[in-house]
């Protein structure tokens, strides 16, 4: 039994959570920060497992101090010891030194070291629920972190990413985050790739942006989306914002977001809802008003049908509201990067119009261009809209634009689980509409390839066949592959589409696509 | 099961697949494990998040029920709608217009203040309204202006009074609870803003830094590593290749020049053959009237030249002062006329002299002649875009970073060393060209020292030094050298309020008061205008020499008159050149003038110097004969030699250009080695001000020879003799030419150490100076040895170039 006071960060154990059936749960947890407020002990804590929008600050009287973990690094890392109170975050910048250092020696051996590591890290990453047997990891072993680029089925692959980290493929660089826990790991992870490629493909150090450490201090610059949690600070993985005011609503931010660091300690963040526009205080934000005529987003508006409409915003031009779209956007996106400006990026505001003005209930971002076939960067249904449609129709209205413009799309990854099970939804119905739609012909059985179901959905063909898969739809018989419907698919579908009611009508789409190359970049 | 054993065909995306439904569907059990043959698509999650328990569930639920259930929703934090001051906070209604809303681009930059008041802010509005009225947003426009006009350091007071346009209390008032307020501000401003990013990377791992400028990449084909560093060879290969062809391009320009030099000069020889002037008198008049178009025709000539040449003799040496050259000036100008036409801009941009007045002065006009053979050896090439720095370039905060498009220069350092021989004479020269003794009208006393610049808003700013003499300079009366000024007929175009005595560059520091006072007497009361400068200058010794004729020259009993002096002397026998008998004669009589002045000399450590001065250069030079010859005469030799070869106008024009921009742009007096140049540069500045900048710093390079150039012309009887000799020299600059194997020698040689760039522009140089080189240039360039190889090294292509950008 443990005492309050032993309590720090890295530390795990159960703790009291009331889950939505209202039960008492003691999921395990990890103490992120501490902190202590008027005498009184705080502990943000994050529930494995679980998403971190979970997470938040408890007090000790939902810890379960019997059976806490220490963090194991704590005793093999001695440069932790010497800071007292230090947060993980510092630590772990520790061990990246630490681990810069050893990575020449790391990378000769990394022939002759081979595979007990290896092995094992293989191991735990087919099975991650047996993380938890093993807290804390070994990730502060430099060694054994950075080795585990090498290992695991995705070698080859992953070797070419490292050399080209430019065109990151999300489930590649998933593996950088085997260990969840521990941002060293990652760090290790992500500090190697930039380390290959400087020695490899750029004899110049053109790279400005790399720090004097060598660890690229710059992420991608396309996209949207983090891939990579090289920047995944502790200060990140916290949110910072208690409330966000937005109009007639009150928003918990699932995330961190980067508003101004002294507008974080206010219990309410205000925003105007049209330009969103960030106050102190309510005063404040009466008075933005009476300055503040925006009703509506401050852009085009490319759709309307009844109260729903679309506006589209360009990065580049309308900076500023572009930025607090994204700021606000970031508390309830957990992988969106603010890191680079809103340049190269379309902005599709979806509004519900009242007498009020044309409220913002959602949207997503675009690249302007995307060499990846993205047709979405970031989209949120805001959290007060949730569950009720619009997530799907902002969905399905990135794909009319995708239509327009002739081409298929998929959205950047990584998704969210909201996102992923948002977008199988969307997929699933659109393409079982179109499989069900399909009539027979002169008796013989209806068929239909892949490439054109991605055609008539502009639903990218790999995001079509993982749907198939994931529906189950795909067999093999006699020879060749079939579709098959099964009566409850089919039931479901339709039970499913009954409650579909918002749709995006076409005919009520203003868009005509800009070939973003030819008038410059951005 | 055994029949699975055959592999499955790969799916085929193109491929028809029929669709089975409901009672016709065969027995799937047997197909079931078949699914592996479709690679299994990857969720496009995060591993991590992918085993979610909330997201597992849902997954699962959704699998079983084909539907979404209520309770296997992933959970959210709660999110509220019952804001009941909703409906006041938002007043008002917005009716939807029929058409789609169509927004104005850039409409939405409103005047509106950022700044948003808060309920403190209120308490204090309140407070004031009881005295006066102010309105929240006067208020918040109040603070708005301090926020944004204050970094990290607030406004003053006063700076607050020019911002806000308010009743003084009242800014006080505000001003006061704003600096409090912004004290116990926690932020950096009582503005909420996003923090950005430095540029010195710090901040690249900074959380709360978001938005950052994207650095421009290029794009290549992904997957193909090499592309992108073969790129950059091939960006850099081109770009060495251009730069060859643009050093081509200028060497064939200046080449044509100079034979248009030639053919105009023959002609200008002609006509006054045919006119009659053999003492070139019309020569004169023409000349006059010519400056005075002169002066219209520059500011459209400013900017024509690509290729920027610093005029390095001008600027290096501007002490050595060269007479020859303004022999050749005095011929080329001539030529200059008539060139026009055909140079087009290029040469119409050497003209330009802005401050040229109704005097007759030759001395003025050639001022402006920036072509010396000099400059021609040494054509600036645009700076190479240096590769080494490129890649070493250091990531500092303030790096510089060379942008596309843009053509950088290399430093001009060369006007940094001037090296003497005498380390006393360095100092002196520091004192000398960077500041001036200088007068102030009001209130009317010598301020010793100092030197005048432009600052900001076009305020006259006086930078002065202290120096030994300072005591000594104290006790001139102003009214001293008032009247000397007086006296040369140049206070008329003295309208400034400021006159500063450029004893500068000839008054030996040293010397007592009287000394000075001679000095300056004798020719050098100079006003900020460097046109003006020269132009008194000239008129004073014009007048002195009308007068006393060759006595003038005995007047001048300073170090710096023998300077003169010397030059002038080499000045004709650089004319001389060609008929020898002239070149004597006038040799002879400025030795003896020199002798004369020597005599005069009254400070012994003076006389010392110029001995030792002597004694070297005289060993050096071909006209050892004269003994008084000094560092100066050689100087002028040099010069001289450089302006009577045909010169390319337009590159002397450019680098004046280029001069200015370095001085401009950078706002910063460069160090010593600029001195002269600056000095001119600023007194060129603050005398006419209508007149820009790069016009003014033109003429810069050159006021220092014009000094010299009334004595050469005005003073002595050979004068006209002397002009038609730097005619003829011009016109017989291929047949001189014979000598040139030495120069040419001493030039490849002293820049063979420079890197393959320099060599380049070697060549080019030595090129141009062959047809330059008169007998006397062989001394100049001996002279000049010394400071040949820094001039290559920077004037050439140097390696490092300066952190500016010449648009």
């Amino acid at each position: 039994m443990a005492e309050v006071g032993e309590i720090i960060e890295g530390c795990r154990l159960p703790v009291l959570r009331r889950n939505q059936d209202n039960e008492d749960e003691w999921p395990l947890a990890e103490i992120l920060s501490v902190k202590d407020i008027s005498g009184r002990k705080l502990f943000y804590v994050h529930y494995i497992d679980f998403n971190k929008r979970l997470d938040e600050w408890v007090t000790h009287e939902r810890l379960d101090l019997k059976k806490i973990q220490f963090p194991k690094k704590e005793a093999k890392t001695p440069t932790k010891n010497g800071l007292p109170g230090s947060r993980p975050g510092s630590p772990e910048r520790e061990v990246r030194k630490t681990l810069d250092l050893s990575l020449q020696p790391a990378s000769a051996q990394a022939s002759g070291k081979t595979l007990p590591i290896p092995v094992q890290i293989t191991l735990r990453f087919n099975l991650p629920k047996e993380r938890e047997a093993i807290p804390g990891g070994e990730p502060d072993q430099p060694l054994s972190s950075s080795s585990c680029l090498q290992p695991n089925h995705r070698s080859t692959k992953r070797k070419v990413e490292v050399v080209s980290p430019a065109t990151p493929v999300p489930s590649e660089t998933a593996p950088a985050s085997v260990f969840p826990q521990n941002g060293s790991a990652r760090r290790a992870v992500a500090a190697q790739p930039g380390r290959k490629r400087k020695s490899n493909c750029l004899g110049t150090d053109e790279d400005s942006q790399d720090s004097s450490d060598g660890i690229p201090s710059a992420p991608r610059m396309t996209g949207s989306l983090v891939s990579d949690r090289s920047h995944d600070d502790i200060v990140t993985r916290m949110k910072n914002i208690e409330c966000i005011e937005l109009g007639r609503h009150r928003l918990k931010p699932w995330y961190f977001s980067p508003y101004p660091q002294e507008l974080t300690t206010l219990p309410v963040l205000y925003l105007c809802e049209f330009c969103l526009k960030y106050g102190r205080s309510l005063k404040c934000l009466q008075r933005h008003l009476t300055k503040c005529d925006l009703r509506h987003p401050p852009g085009n508006e490319i759709y309307r049908k009844g109260t729903i409409s679309f506006f589209e915003i360009d990065g580049r031009k309308n900076k500023s509201y572009s930025q607090n779209l994204c700021l606000l956007a970031k508390c309830f996106l957990d992988h969106k990067t603010l890191y680079y400006d809103t340049d190269p990026f379309l902005f599709y505001v979806m509004t519900e119009y009242d007498c009020k003005g044309f409220h913002i209930v959602g949207y997503f971002s675009k690249e302007k261009e995307s060499t990846e076939d993205y047709n979405v960067a970031c989209i949120l249904t805001l959290p007060p809209y949730q569950r009720r449609g619009y997530g799907k129709l902002l969905i399905e209205f990135s794909y009319e634009l995708s239509k327009v413009e002739g081409k298929t799309g998929t959205p950047e990854k990584p998704l969210s689980d909201l996102g992923l099970l948002s977008y199988r939804s969307y997929w699933s119905q659109t393409i079982l509409e179109i499989l069900m739609g399909l009539k027979s012909e002169s008796g013989e059985r209806p068929q239909i390839t892949i490439n054109e179901i991605s055609e008539i959905t502009s639903i990218k063909k790999e995001d079509v066949i993982s749907t198939l898969q994931y529906l189950n739809l795909i067999n093999y018989y006699k020879g060749q592959y079939i579709l098959t419907l099964s009566e409850d698919i089919v039931d479901g579908h339709e039970r499913a589409m009954l409650k579909r009611l918002l749709r995006i009508d076409s005919k009520c789409l203003h868009f005509t696509p800009k070939d973003w190359s030819k008038r410059g970049k951005w | 099961m055994s029949k699975l054993s055959f592999r499955a065909r790969a799916l085929d995306a193109a491929k028809p697949l029929p669709i089975y439904r409901g009672k016709d569907m065969p027995d799937l059990n047997d197909c079931v494990s078949i699914n592996r043959a479709v690679p299994q698509m990857p969720t496009g999650m995060e591993k991590e998040e992918e085993s979610e328990h909330h997201l597992q569930r849902a997954i699962s639920a959704q699998q079983v029920f084909r539907e979404k259930k209520e309770s296997m929703v992933i959970p959210v934090p709660e999110a509220e709608s019952n804001v009941n001051y909703y409906n006041r906070l938002y007043k008002g209604e917005f009716k939807q217009p029929k058409q789609f809303i169509h927004i104005q681009p850039f409409n939405l930059d409103n005047e509106q203040p950022d700044y948003d008041m808060d309920s403190e802010d209120e308490t204090l509005l309140n407070r004031l309204n009881r005295k006066m009225e102010i309105k929240p947003l006067q208020f918040e426009i109040m603070i708005d202006r301090l926020e944004k006009a204050s970094s990290n350091q607030l406004v003053t007071l006063q700076e607050a009074k020019l911002l806000l346009n308010e009743d003084d209390y009242l800014i006080k008032a505000v001003y006061d609870y704003w600096v409090r307020k912004r004290k116990n501000c926690r932020g950096p401003s009582l503005i909420p803003q996003i923090k950005q990013e430095k540029r010195d990377g710090s901040t690249n791992n900074d959380p709360y830094v978001a938005f950052r400028r994207r650095t421009e990449k290029m794009q290549t084909r992904k997957n193909r590593k090499n592309d992108e560093a073969s790129y950059e060879k091939m960006l850099k290969l081109r770009r060495e290749f251009s730069r060859a062809i643009t050093i081509l391009e200028m060497i064939k320009r200046r080449e044509k020049t100079k034979r248009e030099l030639l053919h105009l000069t023959l002609e200008v020889v002609e006509k006054r053959y045919h006119l009659g002037d053999y003492g070139g008198e019309i020569l004169n008049e023409v000349k006059i009237n010519r400056s005075d178009k002169e002066l219209y025709a520059t500011p459209a000539t400013l900017h024509n030249g690509n290729h920027h040449k610093v005029q390095e003799c001008k600027t290096k040496h501007p002490h050595h002062l060269s007479l020859k050259e303004e022999a050749s000036d005095v011929v080329r100008q001539k030529k200059k006329y008539p060139k026009k036409p055909k140079a087009e801009a290029l040469i119409t941009s050497q003209q330009p002299t802005p401050e040229t007045l109704p005097v007759i002065n030759k001395s003025d006009i050639k001022q402006y002649d920036f072509h010396s053979s000099d400059e021609d050896e040494f054509p600036q090439v645009p700076s190479p875009v240096s590769e080494p720095e490129e890649e070493n370039d250091p990531d500092g905060p303030c790096a510089f970073r060379r942008r596309a498009g843009c053509q950088y220069y290399a430093p001009r350092l060369d006007q940094a060393n001037h090296s003497f021989e005498n380390s006393e004479l360095a100092d002196l020269d520091k004192l000398r060209y960077r500041h001036c003794l200088t007068t102030l009208t009001v209130p009317r006393r010598c301020i010793g020292f100092a030197r005048r610049r432009i600052g900001r808003g076009g305020r006259v700013i006086m930078d002065r030094i202290s120096t030994e003499h300072d005591p000594v300079l104290k006790q001139i009366d102003p009214e001293m050298l008032n009247g000397f000024s007086s006296s040369s007929q140049t206070i008329d175009f003295s309208s400034n309020f400021t006159r500063t005595n450029a004893s500068n560059k000839h008054c030996e520091n040293r010397l007592s008061l009287s000394e000075i006072l001679s000095n300056i007497r004798s020719c050098r009361l100079q006003c900020f205008q460097p046109r003006l400068l020269n132009l008194q200058d000239s008129d004073s010794e014009e007048c002195t020499s009308r007068k006393s004729g060759q006595t003038v020259n005995n007047k001048r009993v300073s170090a710096a008159s023998v300077a003169l002096l010397n030059t002038s002397k080499n000045g004709i026998s650089v004319t001389g050149g060609i008929t020898e008998e002239q070149f004597q004669t006038h040799q002879q009589q400025l030795v003896q003038m020199q002798r004369q002045q020597l005599a005069q000399l009254q400070q012994k450590q003076q006389s010392q110097h110029s001995s030792q001065q002597t004694h070297p250069k005289a060993q050096g030079s071909s006209t050892s004969d004269c003994m008084s010859k000094t560092l100066d005469s050689a100087s002028a030799h040099f010069a001289a030699s450089a302006v009577v070869s045909a010169p390319v106008p337009s590159r002397g024009e450019v680098a004046k250009e280029q001069n200015t921009g370095h001085n401009n742009i950078n706002g910063v007096v460069q160090p010593s080695g600029t001195s002269k140049t600056l000095y001119s540069t600023n007194m060129a500045l603050s005398s006419s001000p209508g007149i820009s900048a790069v016009q003014l710093v033109r003429t810069v390079g050159h006021t220092t020879t014009n000094h010299l150039i009334p004595a050469l012309c005005t003073s002595s009887p050979q004068t006209l003799p002397m002009n038609n000799s730097c005619l003829t020299n011009a016109v017989h600059l291929n047949n001189v030419s014979v000598v040139s194997p030495v120069n040419v020698h001493i030039n490849t040689r002293t820049s063979a150490p420079s890197p393959t760039a320099l060599k380049l522009a070697t060549v080019a140089a030595s090129m141009d100076r062959v047809p330059k080189v008169t007998p006397s240039s062989a001394i100049s360039s001996i002279a000049r040895e010394n400071h040949e190889p820094e001039r290559l090294g920077l004037n050439g292509i140097a390696e490092t170039t300066v952190a500016m950008e010449v648009t």
